[in-house]
């Protein structure tokens, strides 16, 4: 089974794929990790890119909470 | 078999539109039948094993190539040779005519006898030799155990 | 033309003319004489016709060494093409257990999954052998679309698991630069896979039969503080024409016994020269006895108690043909390979003893043959 197919974009879907807001919205908190000092991030949509705690300017996306499989190969 | 029609005045009743001959001329009722049974056995058998063994075109009795299926230089080679220590035959060689396709072929020609028995008898032959090693094998392996005092 | 009948006159060779076409020449830049002419035809009124009754009276088999995981031993009397087909059986078709599939929750450190996956599937396992050989089966890979785990069973799959996450270790000195010191799991080995039995595999891997590492030490990953991996494992045997991870050997190769023939005398100095180009044991120093002096045209002539070189153990060459750069050695020895005497080296991954493992190649070999007998009387057919 491959691992990261591509997905077709759907023709349903597709008035929403100009509306990136739309979906911001729906989860305006991200949480991301500091590369500075490793600690937890949230940002809001305006939020100023930086650590709190440090300053840090470099936020690190979170791994997917999802399970991956793969082949050891 | 579209295109083609049934005479009329020629009613097979076993054999359907599929199963009729290609021709209009008419056929023997029994020789359909026969082959028709052929058929129905050799395709239970490919739910229980498929053949990986057949005979290539051209082949005649004394000389006559055979390909197997997933097969490689392991069987190809041996049995080249076992085939070759054979009197009855002429000539045996073997190869894997693309790396990319699992096949091996072989061919073999002989003097007397077919070349289907000598491929029959080498492989009984290599079957022979695969016990005399296990055999010898095993019993130099105890052997050696015991005088070494390897308990395994 | 061919012969319709074989010669009507016989011959035998003689036994200088055997040794002859069972060496392999071996020359100072070539080989000679490296191709097998045992086949009926190839002398004119020889009978070299295969029987088994031939075979097994010049057939043989010499152990050299024999531990659990490593064996070697010489088989004598036989040809290359069947020596091979065993060693090439041990490499690719003998069906070993490996982890074939990862499933990662998590894996905050650097080595990237796809990486570490593959890392996972190398490692060798060992388990109960009556488990390992009879009880667990193949596992058909599912279809695309076809739910993943539907064809898992306990008789096909073994479930492995790895949790470890990386932590500052409060005991250490601050001042501690050593990462296995100032850190709890710094490392992750082989021996952190936890081995989750499931359904009868409580039966045949428990205690010392447990599925687990042949080598417990086989560093996975680093990890550094707040960082961790979580996966679970399926395992599922396979051969080693599929991927090298199945293969059931480090290594299984051959080699021919080589011989060494000094056919003039090497004296004195020149015969201390001479063992020095050849590995430690391989020729050894006697002293030229009074009956070899006093004999004519031998060579030894006068030469009652000085050193000739003789070969002890030709076995333990490694046939770098050193000797044959020498101007003294020069037309004094000669180097070959018995065509026929196979030095077998076999060095199992874990699964299987080695010796088990060779006698498995000719029961596989033979499988092999009574399976495409049963097929080609079927093509007749």
């Amino acid at each position: 089974m491959p691992r990261e197919e591509y997905q077709v974009p759907t023709g349903a879907s597709g008035a929403q794929r100009g509306a990136t807001r739309d979906a911001h919205e729906s989860r305006a908190q991200m949480s991301y990790l500091c590369g500075d000092c490793g600690g937890s991030v949230t940002l809001g949509k305006d939020a100023l890119v930086a650590c709190p705690h440090c300053a840090g300017r470099v936020l690190y996306k979170e791994r997917t909470k999802r399970m991956v499989q793969f082949e050891a190969r | 078999m579209p295109g083609r029609t049934k005479k009329q005045e020629d009613p097979v009743e076993d054999t359907n539109m599929e199963d009729a001959p290609p021709s209009a001329q008419p056929e023997d009722v029994n020789d359909e039948n026969v082959e028709e049974e052929e058929e129905e056995e050799e395709e239970e058998e490919e739910e229980v094993d498929p053949q990986r063994v057949k005979i290539l075109p051209g082949s005649t009795d004394t000389a006559a190539s055979f390909e197997f299926i997933d097969e490689g230089h392991t069987l190809g080679n041996a049995l080249r040779y076992i085939v070759m220590k054979n009197p009855d035959v002429e000539f045996c060689a073997y190869s894997i005519p693309h790396p990319s396709e699992p096949k091996m072929n072989i061919r073999i020609q002989t003097y007397k006898g077919t070349a289907f028995d000598a491929l029959k008898k080498g492989l009984s032959d290599l079957q022979d030799v695969c016990d005399v090693v296990a055999d010898e094998f095993w019993a130099k392996r105890d052997a050696y155990n015991g005088e070494h005092g390897i308990d395994r | 033309m061919h012969p319709t009948k074989p010669a009507a006159w016989t011959n035998t060779p003689d036994a200088e003319e055997i040794a002859r076409r069972q060496t392999v020449n071996i020359n100072i830049e070539t080989v000679s004489n490296n191709i097998s002419t045992d086949y009926p035809g190839h002398f004119p009124g020889e009978d070299v016709e295969f029987t088994i009754e031939r075979f097994r009276e010049a057939f043989s088999v010499n152990f050299h060494q024999n531990d659990q995981f490593l064996s070697s031993f010489s088989l004598v009397g036989i040809d290359a093409s069947l020596s091979n087909a065993f060693r090439r059986i041990l490499l690719a078709e003998i069906p070993t257990l490996a982890i074939e599939n990862v499933y990662i929750e998590n894996n905050t450190s650097v080595i990237q999954d796809e990486v570490l996956a593959h890392r996972l599937g190398l490692i060798p396992f060992k388990g109960g052998r009556e488990g390992l050989h009879n009880f667990l089966k193949w596992h058909k890979k599912p279809e695309v679309g076809e739910d993943p785990y539907a064809g898992c069973f306990d008789w096909n799959t073994v479930r492995l698991e790895l949790n470890v996450e990386c932590t500052v270790n409060p005991d250490a000195s601050p001042a501690e630069d050593d990462p296995l010191k100032a850190y709890n799991n710094a490392h992750v080995y082989a021996k952190d896979l936890v081995f989750v039995p499931t359904g009868k595999q409580e039966e045949y891997f428990s205690g010392e039969n447990a599925i687990m590492p042949t080598n417990p030490d086989i560093l996975i990953a680093k990890l550094r503080p707040r960082q961790s991996i979580n996966l679970a494992m399926h395992m599922h045997k396979g051969i080693g024409s599929d991927h090298a991870k199945f293969s059931p050997v480090a290594t299984a190769s051959y080699r021919l016994l080589p011989t060494i023939t000094i056919t003039k005398p090497i004296l004195g100095a020149d015969a201390e020269k001479f063992a020095k180009c050849f590995p430690k044991g391989v020729i050894g120093l006697e002293k030229v006895t009074k009956k070899e002096a006093a004999k004519k045209g031998s060579g030894y002539e006068g030469q009652e108690g000085q050193a000739k070189a003789v070969v002890v153990d030709a076995m333990k060459d490694t046939v770098s043909r050193e000797c044959l750069r020498h101007a003294e050695f020069e037309g004094k020895v000669k180097l070959g390979r018995r065509r026929d005497h196979f030095i077998f080296s076999i060095e199992s991954t874990g699964q299987w003893d080695s010796d088990e493992l060779f006698l498995e190649s000719v029961k596989h070999m033979k499988l092999k043959c009574k399976k495409l007998e049963q097929q080609v009387i079927n093509m007749a057919r």
